[in-house]
């Protein structure tokens, strides 16, 4: 290559990259999987917040010597979280782009041997599972176990917010709600 | 042979068969100073079986006066409402109940998590917790249905400020067992091994097994599986390399007694007979560190 051209080829490979380096230093440099967690967090923090409302007030979850206040006030929990969330729809905390992040995040770990055998075992049936958002998990059916590996790889949930497989679907589920909050089907196959 | 004297002969083996198997099977000491427990795992069924192993186990403290029960988890099949609450837990263990004997439960996958609101269970609302019933000796009882990183750093936590005392885990699925329904939880194994060496713990005890196992020690630490209190998948347990001994034709509950550095310890079924029974030395902190790989400077 002659001196001229290749001085003409810096400046135009200047040129080039300059404008982005002056756009990425008016904004942090964030990539686009920390972007969706960082969005799958805020929403999650919201529901929480949501929770922690109508988890206040009256009657609340707490030590009882009475099974029955513990199913009235489980109750009462889905009562407001219902009414706080009412038209809340499949894929507002899973996002067709978090579910994409999140498929991506399971899948190589379903398909391993030890998580498979998790998997597996007592698991519900989705045929089973209504999977209604605010609607209740069925009581009469266990609930499957989450492989560890696959808790570790997931972002961290706030306590009593978890996430449960019913077949290849990956739950978003209010421990104390007994509840479905979100789902993504197919999340592991 | 004169059936008279052939009679009498049989009724002599009977005798001294009986004898045999009542030295082979190790007493307890029933210590006055001892802590001593027993042990039921998936229990929750309502079912006649439940109820005879419940009243076996209630019989058994006439003689040996432990003080709580832990519960391996599934402690409520199939519904957790007020009547399963008083089918499957209250009326089964009334006797023991009204005598003011403590239950300690973990969950099992067939628990809803709610039940640790129950005071029955004494989970204090925690889906894992501690509890040191005597000094010396502290329990921990972990959600292995959801072991993420908040209960492994908790675990942690707690483990490293329990001191010497005996470090004694429960919780619903075994990190070994020779079951061929389940076997062992090798991921929850991966997890939670490196901690339980590394701060020394003694004794695992878990349910998810439809049987009775003990495990060969592992790296200075027993394990128990005993899971057939109510549920029982007969001819699940193969005998491995793992078994020391192994139970799956009735259903069973254990006793425990503790007494200074050795674990007593009965398997007994429904019926009342003495299936597996034995004393197993506390390994030293010496044979602890070996095992977890610390050596010292």
């Amino acid at each position: 290559m002659r001196p001229s051209i290749f001085a003409a080829s810096g400046v135009l490979l200047l040129l080039a990259t300059a404008t982005p380096f002056a756009d990425r230093a008016q904004q942090p440099p964030v990539n686009s999987d920390a972007r969706l967690l960082a969005d799958f967090k805020a929403r999650v923090n919201q529901y929480d917040a949501i929770r922690k409302k109508a988890d206040d007030s009256a009657p609340p979850l707490k030590k009882t010597e009475e099974p029955r206040d513990i199913r009235e006030a489980q109750q009462g929990l889905v009562e407001r979280i219902g009414a706080a969330r009412a038209g809340a729809k499949q894929g507002d905390i899973f996002t067709p782009e978090i579910a994409a992040l999140f498929r991506r995040l399971l899948r190589p770990e379903a398909k391993e041997k030890d998580t498979k055998a998790i998997l597996k075992e007592d698991k519900p049936s989705r045929a089973t599972i209504s999977l209604k958002i605010n609607g209740p998990y069925p009581d009469k059916q266990p609930l499957a176990t989450s492989p560890p590996e696959i808790l570790l790889k997931l972002p961290t949930l706030p306590k009593d917010i978890e996430y449960r497989f019913v077949d290849s679907y990956l739950i978003l589920r209010d421990a104390r709600a007994n509840t479905i909050i979100d789902y993504i089907p197919n999340a592991i196959s | 042979m004169h059936p008279c004297r052939f009679r009498n002969a049989l009724v002599l083996f009977a005798l001294v068969a009986a004898t045999l198997a009542a030295a082979q099977e190790a007493a307890l000491p029933n210590a006055a100073d001892s802590l001593k427990f027993a042990i039921i795992g998936d229990s929750g069924t309502g079912s006649s079986s439940q109820y005879a192993v419940a009243s076996k186990l209630a019989e058994s403290r006439g003689k040996f006066p432990y003080e709580f029960v832990l519960m391996m988890g599934d402690n409520l099949y199939s519904g957790s409402g007020p009547k399963d609450f008083e089918k499957k837990f209250e009326r089964p263990y009334k006797p023991l109940l009204d005598a003011g004997v403590k239950f300690y439960a973990s969950l099992g996958n067939h628990d809803n998590p709610n039940e640790r609101f129950y005071k029955g269970f004494n989970m204090n609302g925690e889906r894992f917790y501690t509890f040191r019933p005597k000094l010396g000796v502290r329990f921990f009882a972990l959600d292995s249905n959801y072991m993420d990183k908040p209960q492994l750093d908790w675990l942690e936590k707690q483990l490293a400020a329990s001191g010497s005392d005996w470090k004694i885990c429960f919780f619903h699925h075994p990190l070994y067992s020779s079951g061929g329904a389940h076997g062992s939880d090798v991921q929850l194994r991966t997890l939670l091994e490196p901690l339980f060496l590394k701060h020394g713990v003694d004794v695992v005890f878990a349910g998810h097994e439809h049987f009775y196992e003990r495990i060969k020690p592992q790296k200075g630490i027993y394990y128990f599986i005993s899971g057939g209190a109510a549920k029982l998948r007969e001819g699940d347990v193969g005998r491995t390399d793992l078994t020391a001994k192994s139970f799956d034709t009735g259903y069973h509950f254990m006793l425990i007694e503790l007494v200074k550095d050795t674990l007593h310890f009965q398997a007994i079924t429904d019926q009342g007979r003495v299936v597996d029974s034995g004393a197993l030395q506390r390994f030293s902190d010496v044979d602890k560190k070996k095992f977890a790989g610390i050596t010292s400077p």
